[in-house]
């Protein structure tokens, strides 16, 4: 017997669960006040959509999370190359990193809109911070963890520290990095939203907020399966790349 | 060539091995056996400079990029081809890509890697890649070849075949090598000289035998030899007594 494809027993799954909240919401035995109907969430989705308003805001959210991610990448190596290289950086910043990794992040949040203000700056600080520490662990990690038979293989070559680190360090650290982007991709949108839901005037979060203080349910999950799409298609874009630079797995 | 004279090594401050003295002739081949864990490898890494000595000398009487090492295990560059991972040295010898290419290609090709230069060492088998790694040290004309069991894991056709191509390029080039194996057949068909190094810790040079059967050998034939059958007994007679 062929096997089922899983992507038909998913979609059968969502479908499902759908056509029944559907049912239930038509047939009043959840409150809409609560759990809109599916429908009702994509109506408003439509209507968001029709009137362009919500492109401001997506805009606000992408902006301030690939800010923050792509910052938070360069700052998370950099550090972690200095603690690598130095001892003061590394018994100054191993702590600081480890401290910073103990308490949730997010906790920062309102210092942040303090010091940086309502605009973008202070959630693309928010990103930023939430990616940095995950990928200074990462490349901190992955560089002490370099395999030393390697690094004897291109010595014995012949190869110098450029061979060495271009052929060796550069690799095993990507691979290990690469793993972390796909996390890190999620960290940089909980950053922004969480920073615009703080304080903001536009954004996700900031639609978030608004739905929150109208008790517009609706729109919060519209928002939600919004925000849902656009992080898998950026996962899927992370993955693609991963899979295409350790093609050698 | 390679001289070892009063060499001991160790880990951690404790001596694995003591009062080694080895030398190997320029164009001999010389192997090194005993026991697992006795320090072969050890002695290779530290011709190498790759291991400091506790006492003793090492000269190796050709600059250190004239040395080639062929390590036990078959760590390549996991990222990188079967191809790129040949072609190393010669980049590190800042050679053209293109030269570097079809060097490398005809290296494989020699392993009889052919039709395999574009795999990653991921997608090879164990003979494989043991056979990449001889080609990337060979690959860079060594004038001291140290091997490290270079033929454990190949199957005894392509062994055979392998061993007696790298034995007519160093008798022909006129190349030292300083050989580590456990096969005792293998060491004297190969040698101009054999050294039986003891059980660690502690381990010492327990027996040295000069192996003057005549050049250029071919394996198939050196066996017959009549000198051959007794060399091996006492060759074996001395390994089970450092053994027991
Ligand atoms: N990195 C290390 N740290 C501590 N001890 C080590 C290390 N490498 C090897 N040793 C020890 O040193 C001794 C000699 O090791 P070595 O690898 O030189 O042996 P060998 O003769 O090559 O053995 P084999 O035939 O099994 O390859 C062994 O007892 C081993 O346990
Ligand atoms: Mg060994």
């Amino acid at each position: 017997m062929r096997r089922v494809p899983d992507w038909t027993i998913q979609t059968v799954a969502v479908v499902g669960v759908l056509g029944f909240w559907e049912w239930a919401a038509r047939a009043g035995l959840v409150s809409p006040f609560y759990a809109p109907a599916p429908s009702a969430i994509g109506a408003t989705l439509v209507e968001l959509f029709a009137g362009g308003e919500v492109w401001p805001h997506i805009g606000a959210t992408f902006g301030a999370a690939m800010i923050g991610l792509v910052l938070g990448v360069v700052v998370g190596t950099l550090l972690a190359v200095m603690a690598v290289a130095t001892r003061p950086a590394e018994i100054l910043l191993a702590p600081l990193m480890g401290a910073l990794n103990a308490v949730p992040r997010i906790v920062l949040a309102p210092l942040l809109v303090i010091w940086l203000g309502i605009g973008i700056a202070s959630k693309a600080a928010l990103a930023l911070l939430l990616v940095a520490v995950l990928i200074f662990f990462a490349v901190f990690s992955a560089v002490g963890g370099v395999d030393r038979r390697l690094i004897e293989r291109v010595r014995t070559l012949g190869g110098g520290r450029w061979l060495v680190l271009r052929e060796v360090y550069l690799p095993s650290v990507a691979a290990l990095m690469l793993s972390s982007l796909r996390v890190a991709v999620g960290f940089a949108f909980t950053g922004a939203i969480v920073g615009e839901f703080v304080a903001s005037s536009r954004g996700l979060g900031y639609l978030l907020s608004f739905a929150q203080s109208t008790y517009n349910t609706a729109l919060s999950l519209a928002v939600v399966a919004l925000i849902m799409v656009f992080v898998m298609a950026l996962l899927a874009l992370a993955g693609r790349l991963e899979r295409r630079l350790t093609r050698w797995r | 060539m390679l001289e070892i004279q009063g060499l001991s090594l160790g880990y951690g401050g404790a001596a694995i091995l003591r009062g080694v003295d080895l030398s190997v002739a320029a164009g001999q081949i010389v192997s090194l056996v005993g026991p697992s864990g006795s320090g072969k490898s050890s002695i290779l890494r530290a011709v190498m400079g790759l291991q400091p000595a506790l006492a003793g000398t090492i000269t190796a009487g050709v600059p250190r990029d004239q040395i080639g090492i062929l390590f036990q295990d078959d760590a390549l560059l996991p990222w990188r081809s079967a191809r790129d991972n040949v072609a190393l040295g010669l980049r590190a010898r800042g050679i053209d890509a293109a030269t570097r290419g079809r060097t490398a290609d005809a290296f494989l090709g020699k392993m009889g890697l052919a039709g395999l230069e574009d795999r990653f060492p991921g997608r090879l088998s164990g003979g494989q890649r043991k056979r990449v790694a001889l080609a990337q040290v060979m690959a860079l004309a060594p004038r001291l070849i140290l091997m490290d069991e270079p033929f454990g894991s190949l199957d005894a056709i392509v062994r055979h075949r392998i061993t007696q191509d790298l034995l007519v390029q160093v008798e022909g080039q006129g190349i030292t090598v300083l050989l580590v194996t456990h096969d005792l057949e293998e060491a004297l068909a190969l040698s101009d000289a054999v050294y039986l190094l003891s059980s660690g810790p502690d381990a010492h040079i327990a027996a040295f035998h000069a192996i003057d059967l005549p050049r250029p050998r071919n394996l198939a034939t050196v066996r017959a030899d009549p000198r051959f059958g007794p060399l091996l007994a006492r060759l074996w007679a001395d390994l089970s007594a450092v053994v027991a």
